[in-house]
């Protein structure tokens, strides 16, 4: 593997979620106080008085067309912000060169990992529990099947997960920028015993992959 | 039962009484009543799954029940809930409140109404009849993907049963809308124009169009896969899988509004009436109803974002763009209360709480709207917080308003105010302490549908709270059991139009009689008829 690739040139997935979430967050919560603030109002204000009180005015199309343009803005606004996201992690991460490719295949119930160059065949299922081992700050091709039904790979940690839908093979290409070790699991239900779907990431520095690697997954990580 | 129903047709002799009679009667409002009956025991019965699986995830790798049955009870309680409750709830409300809004004597087709309960029915008790068999009921999620419900995958009597289910209680809703919308186009009395039908009825007729629309779908997608269980292969590969999906959520999608509409409707009614004052903006809220309702059949494959299936932009656009037509239902809202006189009962307190909470459903709609976001909190816990922010604490609150607002009209009984006010503390505790938790379980990873969890996770304590919410919202449910047991047993009569209602089910006694209407209706100048009636005579008054 070529150890110029910078990580900083690669699309990183986390990165383009926590982004447009920390966006999205103060929008949701701005939305929301400002209808709870009005609703808290009106009931302090209006309540309890004599109906022959209550106003009669009840229509304003052009206040509410002007809303409803301030409301297409918005959504033009979180538009725009989704769809760069979007051709990041769909399109550009597709056109980056992996420097490693792992074939996944889901099966009821467990994964089995294997890293074509190496020769090396990894299952997540009960005997052995073993892990899918990448390096970090790397392209990481996963070409995703299935075995039986829809699974789907999901890596909370990169913020990212894609269905294993039968008949046909999907290529996902991710980064993980920090070493340790991560949760992974199938997201979708695959029958009796889905919950036990589960494996674990282990992402190492490039130099220990590759050591690892070429030992055949028999070197310690 | 033939000999009944004959017996029942209008002329030909006496009408027969007691359960009979309420079983085969052709009354919209006898058909409503027992629809809405009926769905009440639906929720009942999915509300006792959901605290089944609350105790089987209320701690890490518990034992409660077995995986199988976990599988069961969560398939089931989404059944249920969707295809037993909320849905045919909606119809029931408008089956109920539709002709007596348009000042109409009855429904048009009352016998084919009456034909789709009796359908829907049978379709419910299939469905839960699965519960009886060997191999245990339905286990493959509300929305049963293929491969994984075909017959190599989930064999059995019980997925059989469950699909057949679904078939008969969809063709039975489609027929119930079908009636609904012919009602009102043909059944308005004079001078109801359609833009001047109550705020309600609009919200009925967005949703029974869409019944109408989106419906067949689920139909055909259910008799192709019973078809495919049965050695049928129909579908096969990666297409067939994306097939099954798309024509899936092709009804999957618009009966979330279904399941919306009408109780946002209610919650309408509630408010207006509530603050003396006719509903604001009413040719923006129809236009708006009707601009959700068109894109709602649009927006189907948000539920697909992650098949690498389907064109993820188009559809993030369409499900993005609902922020307009929600954003001016919340706008009428507060506008009809600013400037009002408000009387804060328990059905306005409802409806005011149906429209906060739904809110946080709706802004994290917009999260999950976004594919990038999706990609993460897809099929996570963050979205069952999400749509049961806008399922149970929305629509659930919602049909409570229109519980409480519509009760005595039903019955003639009021309903214990004091009761509802505590129905209504204990819910919004129970339920935000249930959801609201979920959004960080799912943000951390936690999947949905799984029946144990490790401990190391770290995800207990907050599924303890939920797991305690959940039995505090059935203590919700069961003190309205409680209200409308003490409300029946020591009446206090309501009269025809407790709350100085807007609309024309207030302008005849409770409950109505046979015909609706026993004098003359009022004239009817706009959509709020009483309430023009009481402010000429203020104007008179004063002159």
């Amino acid at each position: 593997m070529s150890a110029t690739r910078a990580a900083a040139a690669l699309v990183d997935t986390r990165h383009e979620y926590e982004h447009l979430f920390s966006i999205y967050v103060p929008i949701a919560i701005g939305g929301f106080a400002v209808i709870v603030l009005a609703i808290a109002y009106c009931l302090l204000r209006y309540r309890r008085r004599p109906p022959e009180l209550a106003a009669r005015w009840h229509e304003n199309n052009r206040l509410e067309g002007g809303y409803a343009l301030v409301l297409a803005g918005v959504v033009a606004f979180l538009l725009y912000l989704t769809f760069t996201a979007e051709h990041r992690v769909d399109t550009v991460s597709a056109r980056e060169r992996p420097s490693v490719t792992v074939d996944v295949t889901g099966s009821k119930w467990e994964w089995t990992f294997r890293y074509r160059d190496y020769g090396v065949t990894r299952r997540s299922g009960t005997i052995g529990r073993q892990l899918l081992v990448v390096p970090t700050g790397h392209a990481v091709r996963f070409n995703l099947s299935t075995a039986d039904v829809i699974h789907a790979f999901w890596v909370p940690e990169v913020r990212f997960k894609r269905d294993l839908i039968p008949g046909a093979t999907q290529s996902v290409t991710l980064v993980f920028p920090d070493a340790g070790t991560f949760q992974g699991q199938c997201a979708e239900f695959c029958g009796l015993r889905h919950a036990d779907m589960m494996f674990s990431v282990r992402a190492v520095a490039p130099a220990a992959f590759a050591a690892w690697a070429r030992s055949g997954g028999k070197a310690p990580i | 039962m033939s000999a009944t129903t004959t017996a029942a047709a209008p002329g030909t002799r006496a009408r027969p009484g007691g359960w009979v009679g309420a079983a085969t009667s052709t009354d919209h409002k006898r058909i409503g009543l027992n629809l809405g009956l009926s769905s009440l025991a639906f929720f009942l019965l999915g509300g006792v799954f959901a605290l089944l699986m609350r105790s089987q995830i209320a701690q890490p790798n518990e034992h409660f029940v077995s995986d199988n049955t976990y599988n069961q009870l969560f398939t089931m309680h989404g059944s249920t809930m969707i295809y037993l409750f909320v849905t045919p709830m909606a119809i029931a409300l408008a089956i109920y409140l539709v002709p007596l809004q348009l000042g109409a004597t009855g429904m048009s087709a009352p016998r084919l109404t009456l034909t789709g309960f009796w359908v829907w029915l049978s379709g419910g008790l299939i469905m839960e009849s699965s519960w009886l068999t060997a191999d245990g009921a339905g286990r493959a999620g509300w929305f049963s993907y293929t491969p994984l419900s075909n017959g190599t995958n989930t064999p059995g009597v019980g997925q059989d049963l469950w699909v057949m289910g679904v078939l008969l209680a969809a063709i039975g809703m489609w027929v119930m809308g079908a009636c609904v919308v012919a009602t009102i186009a043909r059944r308005r009395a004079p001078g109801m124009s359609l833009l001047r039908m109550p705020v309600f009825t609009w919200t009925e007729l967005a949703s029974m169009l869409m019944v109408v629309g989106a419906f067949p779908a689920l139909i055909l997608v259910m008799a192709l896969l019973f078809i495919d269980r049965h050695g049928g292969r129909i579908f096969t590969g990666f297409n067939g899988t994306i097939d099954y999906q798309d024509l899936f959520w092709f009804f999957g999608h618009p009966v979330v509004y279904v399941m919306f509409f009408p109780y946002l409707g209610a919650a309408a009614e509630a408010i207006a009436v509530g603050s003396h004052k006719r509903w604001f903006g009413y040719t923006a809220f129809v236009a708006s109803i009707m601009l959700f309702a068109a894109l709602s059949v649009s927006v189907w494959a948000h539920h697909m974002f992650v098949t690498g299936g389907v064109t993820n932009q188009y559809f993030a656009f369409t499900s993005t763009a609902l922020i307009v037509p929600a954003g001016i239902e919340y706008f009428d809202a507060i506008a009809t209360m600013v400037r009002g006189s408000l009387v804060l009962r328990a059905s306005m307190l409802f409806a005011i709480t149906f429209f906060v909470q739904f809110l946080i459903g709706g802004l994290t709609g917009v999260f999950v709207a976004s594919p990038v976001l999706d990609y993460h909190v897809n099929n996570s816990y963050f979205v069952i917080a999400h749509f049961h922010y806008t399922l149970f604490a929305g629509s659930v609150f919602g049909f409570f308003a229109g519980v409480y607002h519509w009760f005595p009209k039903v019955t003639g009984a009021l309903l214990r105010e004091r009761l509802g006010k505590l129905q209504l503390a204990i819910m919004i505790v129970g339920t935000n302490m249930t959801f609201f938790p979920m959004f960080f379980l799912g943000e951390d990873g936690m999947p949905r549908r799984i029946s144990r969890y490790p401990t190391h996770l770290g995800w207990g304590t907050l599924n303890l709270i939920e797991s305690v919410g959940a039995g505090i919202i059935a203590l919700g449910v069961l003190t309205f059991l409680i209200n409308v047991f003490v409300s029946l047993h020591r009446r206090v009569p309501s009269g025809p139009d407790p709350w100085l209602g807007h609309t024309l089910e207030w302008a005849t006694p409770s409950p109505p009689p046979p015909l609706n209407f026993e004098t003359s209706l009022p004239p009817i100048r706009s959509y709020a008829p009483l309430l023009d009636l009481r402010q000429r005579e203020a104007e008179g008054a004063r002159s």
